[in-house]
């Protein structure tokens, strides 16, 4: 089954390149179809998911390299099956916001399946070997989408992007090698490494390291993160969707699969330099965004922000652990760990949450707005409202999701993240939460800025059109959804995060 | 039997010598690539069948058949037969004599035979003076060009140099243990009290090679030769050439002087590492494409002396590995940059522009060619240098492996300069590109080559764990 979601886009990119070149229509078309059935298999799987099973589900695997023990692993649990959820809605989404797209549409279309075969395989995989492929394989057609179909300054974002990235998964690959030398046991499984190996807190600590630099260059962590602001601005606005939407979590999956299970005392070692990078990140990200001209570099950096909500939560999670070691109380260090728990359902949901309104972000100020009015520079909009009230509407309602309005997703993350983290770092917290201000603060003024006003006098655009209601509705009803019944993602995350809660602390 | 064991070398003798008699009566010159492909085919099938043989010495020790020499045959061979395929149409327009061409690069890949199937110093240099004096030759082809003359005079000077070099270093060896064969020159090393004269030896003898598989401070004589020798030249010589080096390299070093090679060990691994940091920092502001691919491949072979400075069987096999998915990637990009040159002879990088929309097969095999280069999965260079990267972690250098992952890094500006030409540049240079069967054929072997070691590289790697240098 999840084999069959990860190749089939990749399948289609190769059929798609039979396709006549010329004909746009039967490009995109084909690549929404593709996209569609992978999206259909994802969700199919949600009848058979076992919510309350903490392990991994529909596991695939076969010898690979056996000689050197690498494997053909996949699977899912709690904490993939929502990203590839997020995945499948969000590439169906970017290929539809992509529609106008005439120049060299079948490379753009085939290079969009591709990615969404790199993205769920990365989602997946269970083996060192296989996450690093599909982990590099992200990276080829972003390079190509950003930098064909990108904006004036493509070239240096596509190039930055790659370059960013390559040194982190490389030196990534090297803590890989590391791992699976010194665990001795001549496999490559993730989960295998993680559960029967014995690294020693030195190791664990380089072995952290390595992997930290490889995640934080994707998440990206502060101050890791100058090629996104580049590279989200310069995308086209499928790719900026999808670069925001999930590539952009593959970073913080990464820490949740790989580098907190398998070394948990090189977390506990490296949680207050988490800590304190998120929380610089939350604030930097907020100041940037507010100070930007340019509409769509204010969201890029927003996205810097709320990434370091999740590292945060991950960080809260060493921290409770290290707080509940040698405590006597049962009752003390239950309600620790829960804590702790709390905060790493906090990190996963803003990473769903933001998975769907970050793409939202893009796609109005990228698409809907742009193509408009042809320009980002909020000083040249305003009085949206009125002109464009629908489009204006859906603007705000984003808005106000990502700036945490309760009932919709975005608050329920950055809640349970900050009561989760708050016991174990209390003053940094506080901080964080003056980000909380900033953040609605710099949407406001946005709105203020766009949205209300004269605007220039002798604009008229026509409003949202019916393609760009069906990229905007389904992410607005998740986000709503998500809003006001959290369990609905809760219930799938809780049992996988207590097991991962349980692993940390060495239980 | 002795015949059997050798009979590669007898059957790419001959191919040389039918392609002499061919030339003088054939009249279309296409018949001579023609048999040449067909007697690559034919040694191909003599050496897959010596495979497995017991390690025999034959000829009084001259001559050592085993599985290391073999597969480095097959290394040359896969080489040469691509040569036979892509070249035919370059030297046609380039009226390059043809029948030369086929003539020496066959007995430079016998020459090249010779170096890796010997465990016998003389025969071992016999060969090297076979390859390299044949390679002078080649590299100055194009009469009519400058370029390949300087490259062909710089070439031959530097060669004669380090021949001189390897041969004396090679005359201490026979002096210190009175025996040219490997086998008991280390055993005499191993009880001689004259170190210094065996450190003397080792100097000339890795000086001499460096030169030979172009690592730094030895690669002088390196870009302007594979700049300026005829494309089909250059692709041979950086591969075969190379990998031949590192074949005789690896018998010196992992027998005749396995006993004092503890001691060398650090020097080889900062010539690897400063081998792969000079070749990818200067391949960055290269315009040419050849220049570029030149320092690309004194890079890639700092990569693989990495093995020969981790010096573990592991690292060895990492090695073998590594140079076979090297042939078939650099060779392919050079099928790709001689299509290109057969129609815009400037062989600059901006050449590149726009072919993702001219030719895009070519444009995208070339891309995953370049990554190929890179080392981004799923591509035989990808398992190359992890493997390369394991036995560097395992040997004890993780600071190599570490400048090794580096380096690949730095190395994606000059490859995604090429990809960017092809793919992100819009303007389109409107020249009709076509190739011939042979290169489209040639190329489409090496693409699924480098896919398949990427994929499915159980197969050989498995049978590379069986490879010794010597049991």
């Amino acid at each position: 089954m999840l084999t069959l979601i990860v190749f089939l886009p990749l399948l289609g990119a190769i059929v798609s390149l039979f396709l006549p070149k010329e004909n746009h229509d039967i490009h995109r078309k084909w690549a929404l179809v593709v996209s569609l059935a992978a999206l259909v298999l994802v969700l199919g799987m949600w009848g058979p998911f076992d919510a309350s099973n903490p392990g991994i589900q529909f596991e695939q695997r076969a010898n690979w390299i056996p000689s050197i023990g690498v494997s053909y692993h996949v699977g899912v649990d709690g904490i993939s099956y929502p990203m590839l959820i997020i995945t499948g809605i969000v590439s169906v989404l970017a290929i539809l916001a992509s529609w106008n797209i005439e120049h060299r549409s079948k490379e753009f279309f085939a290079w969009m399946l591709a990615l969404q075969t790199a993205m769920y395989g990365v989602f997946v995989a269970l083996d060192y070997i296989l996450f690093f492929l599909f982990w590099e394989l992200l990276l080829v057609p972003m390079y190509f989408i950003i930098g064909i179909w990108g904006g004036p300054r493509r070239e240096y974002a596509a190039i930055k992007f790659f370059i960013y990235t390559m040194v982190g998964s490389a030196i990534m690959l090297v803590g890989i090698l590391a791992t699976y030398l010194r665990a001795g046991l001549g496999t490559f499984d993730i989960l295998t490494i993680a559960e029967s190996a014995n690294f020693d807190p030195r190791f664990q600590f380089w072995a952290f390291l390595a992997f930290f630099i490889g995640f934080a260059v994707k998440v990206p962590i502060w101050p890791f993160h100058t090629w996104l602001p580049d590279a989200h601005v310069e995308a086209p606005t499928g790719g900026s969707m999808i670069l925001a939407g999930i590539l952009l979590k593959t970073g913080t999956y990464g820490f949740f699969r790989i580098a907190f299970p398998t070394f948990p005392e090189g977390a506990d070692a490296f949680k207050w330099l988490i800590a304190l990078l998120s929380v610089i990140g939350i604030i930097y990200g907020a100041l940037a965004a507010m100070a930007q001209k340019d509409l769509k570099k204010m969201v890029a950096y927003s996205s810097v922000s709320h990434m370091g909500f999740v590292t945060l939560g991950l960080a809260a999670a060493a921290g409770a652990v290290a707080q509940a070691q040698g405590v006597g109380d049962v009752n003390i260090v239950s309600q620790l760990m829960s804590n702790g728990s709390m905060a790493l359902n906090g990190a996963l949901y803003v990473m769903i949450s933001h998975g769907l309104i970050s793409p939202l972000l893009f796609f109005l100020v990228g698409s809907v707005l742009y193509d408009r009015a042809h320009t980002r520079m909020m000083n040249e909009m305003g009085g949206y409202f009125t002109k464009v009230p629908v489009a204006g509407t859906i603007l705000a309602y984003a808005a106000f999701a990502n700036l945490g309005l309760p009932g919709l997703s975005g608050f329920v993350g950055e809640f349970f993240t900050f009561v989760g983290s708050f016991p174990a770092f209390r003053t940094l917290v506080v901080i964080a939460a003056m980000g909380l201000a900033l953040t609605a603060g710099y949407h406001l003024w946005m709105m203020q800025r766009v949205l209300m006003g004269e605007g220039k006098k002798d604009e008229s655009f026509p409003d949202i059109n019916g393609r760009e209601l069906a990229v905007s509705v389904p992410l607005m009803v998740l986000i709503l959804l998500l809003g006001v019944y959290p369990p609905l993602a809760l219930n799938i995350l809780d049992p996988a995060v207590n097991q991962l809660m349980a692993k940390l602390g060495g239980m | 039997m002795q015949y059997v064991l050798i009979l590669p070398e007898i059957l790419l003798a001959g191919l040389g010598l039918v392609l002499l008699g061919m030339d003088l009566f054939a009249k279309s010159k296409r018949s001579l690539a023609v048999a040449g492909v067909i007697g690559t085919l034919a040694t191909l099938v003599a050496v897959l069948a010596n495979f497995g043989a017991t390690p025999t010495d034959i000829w009084n020790g001259t001559i050592r058949a085993d599985d290391f020499a073999q597969y480095f045959k097959l290394i040359f061979l896969v080489i040469l037969g691509l040569v036979f395929l892509f070249s035919h149409e370059y030297l046609e327009r380039r009226d390059v004599r043809m029948g030369e061409f086929y003539i020496l690069v066959t007995f430079a890949t016998l020459g090249a035979f010779l170096m890796a199937s010997s465990l016998e110093l003389i025969t071992i240099y016999l060969g090297l003076e076979l390859m390299t004096i044949a390679s002078y030759i080649l590299a100055g082809m194009l009469r009519h060009d400058a370029r390949s003359s300087e490259a062909s005079i710089k070439f031959f000077l530097m060669g004669a140099l380090t021949s001189g070099v390897i041969l004396y270093g090679l005359s201490l060896l026979l002096g210190l243990s009175g025996s040219t064969h490997l086998v008991a020159i280390a055993e005499a090393l191993a009880t001689s009290p004259n170190t210094a004269l065996i450190t003397a030896a080792g100097v000339f003898i890795i000086a001499g090679l460096g030169f030979k598989v172009a690592a730094v401070p030895f690669h002088m004589w390196a870009p302007d030769t594979y700049d300026g020798a005829p494309t089909p030249v250059s692709a041979f010589l950086i591969t075969a050439s190379e990998a031949a080096g590192f074949a005789v390299l690896l018998r010196i070093l992992l027998i005749g002087l396995a006993p004092v090679l503890a001691q060398w060990k650090m020097v080889l691994a900062v010539i690897a590492f400063v081998t792969m940091t000079f070749g990818n920092v200067t391949a960055i502001v290269q315009t040419r494409t050849k220049r570029m691919l030149a320092y690309s491949a004194i890079a890639q072979a700092g990569y693989i002396l990495v093995g020969v400075a981790v010096a573990t069987p592991q690292s060895v096999t990492a090695m073998l590995f590594y140079m076979l998915a090297y042939a078939f990637m650099t060779v392919g990009a050079f099928a790709v940059v001689i299509m290109l040159s057969n129609h815009i002879p400037s062989e600059e990088i901006e050449d590149f522009k726009g072919l993702a929309q001219r030719a895009p097969g070519y444009a995208l095999a070339m891309t995953l060619l370049l990554l190929s280069l890179i080392g981004i999965p799923p591509t035989g260079g990808f398992f190359g240098k992890l493997a390369l990267y394991r036995s560097a972690v395992e040997g004890g250098m993780v600071w190599l492996a570490l400048a090794m992952v580096i380096n690949s890094a730095i190395s994606v500006p000059y490859y995604f300069n090429v990809i960017r030409n092809m793919y992100l540049a819009e303007e389109t240079p409107s020249v009709e590109l076509s190739a011939r069967t042979g290169l489209k054929l040639a190329l489409g072997i090496a693409v699924a080559a480098t896919l398949l070691l990427g994929v499915f590289p159980e197969p050989l790697v498995g049978f590379l764990r069986t490879i010794q240098v010597m049991p």
